[in-house]
């Protein structure tokens, strides 16, 4: 019982991060948006847990499931949801012209810091779906022009032909 | 993962995120400066991580709106109901909400709903199941099902009492050796004594005990038939008249019960249902003719 309230009342620690998250998810659609997203989602787990739906054992699993929630609530209503306010600094721009399922795997491995583990849990998909997903966001925000100028293409081929060689 | 020298890139990613263990970190920070190409990556993925953090590091420090404040521990119903439901928010981005809000609520409603019932449910059959398991004890033969809600009925307390003590190593308080002191104590103890003969339907009288029953202790004989199933005449003194004056077999469980003498008389046995209306039927023209009976 008191566990359930102790988490219950963790969860609105987590509330800085959540809206972070969102706003990046969001990627420039909207800080509304974003905000109505951690509400929701927050609600929900809240829900869930009160109703003994949901378990957590501790907070860090409750987090995760707030960051699940959250992001299974984008991907329904980022759908329907503006698009990128123009003159967003470009690494907002990179990240707005990504699937949302890639965005959703590096914000969460690279923003949030969740290890790849939690980070699969969160979107729901296998470990190696969230590495597919990560490599893929980060090689597509390096060719808008975020990667070093030093490096050519080469090099990520180099990378990719080390692990067929495997 | 790999003892192998080969990096895969899969290694360079795990190493900006952290997911390496010291050794393997170790050998990737070495190819690393062997490859300057693969280290520019890493660079470059370090660069991506700063540039997102600097974007959005900000709004973790704002302080969050009110309408988020304890959002996971608000229940949505106290504090949106009343506002949700009208048309304030018309025209507004948000105007959709309400309804979808008040379907969630209404949802989140049938589920406590649902669950609370299902969990009264649940407590009760618990509480049964125990009651049931303490009554039974434990036994590595197999018994005949007894559902915890027959112990409500006398066919439901005879299928107990069979089960308690018709597989035991000692069925019987009392051999039927001893007919006449078995016949004293029943009489004395249940207030009824008739020993019923089954003899020509192969069942042989083996016993007799005192057996827990609801106003008074109940009775129960045991007979065995030549292959070792032991079929058992439970009596208990009746209180009510509504229940069947004729032997007839109970449903699911092999059990037959009638009324006579003022006596709940229930006989439970793993035998056909035909070979246990017989004995039954038997065994109740046996109590009603049985000079014993009060």
């Amino acid at each position: 019982m008191s566990r359930k309230a102790g988490i219950l009342e963790g969860l609105g620690g987590v509330v800085p991060a959540l809206r972070r998250y969102a706003r990046a998810l969001c990627a420039g659609a909207g800080q509304a948006l974003s905000d109505e997203l951690v509400q929701s989602a927050l609600q929900s787990v809240g829900a869930r847990i009160r109703a003994r739906e949901l378990r957590p054992a501790d907070l860090d699993e409750a987090r995760v499931e707030a960051y699940a929630a959250l992001t299974a609530m984008a991907t329904k209503r980022l759908a329907a949801a503006p698009r990128t306010a123009p003159r967003q600094p470009p690494i907002v721009q990179g990240l707005a012209e990504l699937s949302l399922d890639d965005r959703a795997a590096l914000l969460l491995v690279a923003l949030e810091g969740f290890g790849y583990d939690a980070a699969a849990r969160i979107v729901g998909a296998p470990r190696e779906t969230l590495l597919a997903r990560l490599t893929r966001a980060r090689a597509a925000l390096a060719a808008d022009g975020l990667r070093p100028p030093s490096v050519d293409t080469g090099a990520r081929r180099a990378a990719a032909h080390l692990r067929v060689v495997k | 993962m790999k003892s192998s020298g080969f990096i895969e890139e899969s290694d360079l990613h795990a190493l900006v995120d952290g997911e390496l263990d010291p050794e393997r970190r170790r050998k990737v920070e070495d190819h690393l400066l062997q490859h300057p190409e693969h280290a520019a990556l890493v660079e470059g993925w370090r660069r991506q991580n700063a540039a997102l953090r600097a974007a959005f590091e900000p709004v973790a420090h704002e302080t969050p709106p009110l309408s988020l404040k304890d959002a996971a521990s608000r229940a949505p119903a106290s504090t949106q109901g009343p506002i949700e439901t009208g048309a304030i928010h018309w025209g507004r981005p948000g105007a959709s909400r309400p309804a979808q809000r008040l379907d969630d609520l209404r949802a989140q409603r049938r589920r406590q709903a649902m669950l609370s019932t299902l969990l009264t449910l649940l407590t009760g059959a618990a509480v049964a199941g125990l009651a049931a398991l303490v009554f039974v004890g434990r036994h590595e033969t197999p018994r005949p099902p007894v559902a915890a809600s027959f112990t409500q009925s006398y066919a439901g307390r005879a299928g107990l009492t069979y089960a308690t003590y018709a597989s035991d190593a000692r069925p019987v308080e009392i051999d039927i050796s001893r007919r006449g002191e078995l016949a004293a104590w029943l009489q004395e103890r249940v207030g009824f004594s008739s020993t019923p003969d089954l003899a020509d339907l192969g069942l042989r009288l083996i016993g007799g005990r005192v057996a827990p029953g609801v106003a008074a202790p109940a009775g129960l004989l045991i007979y065995e038939r030549a292959d070792g199933a032991r079929v058992g005449l439970y009596f208990e003194r009746a209180e009510a008249a509504n229940a069947p004056q004729a032997p007839r077999a109970g449903q699911g469980v092999s059990a037959v019960e009638w009324r006579a003498a003022g006596f709940a008389f229930v006989l439970v046995g793993p035998l056909s249902s035909e070979e246990m209306q017989a004995a039954g039927e038997r065994a109740a023209r046996a109590v009603s003719a049985a000079p014993d009976a009060p």
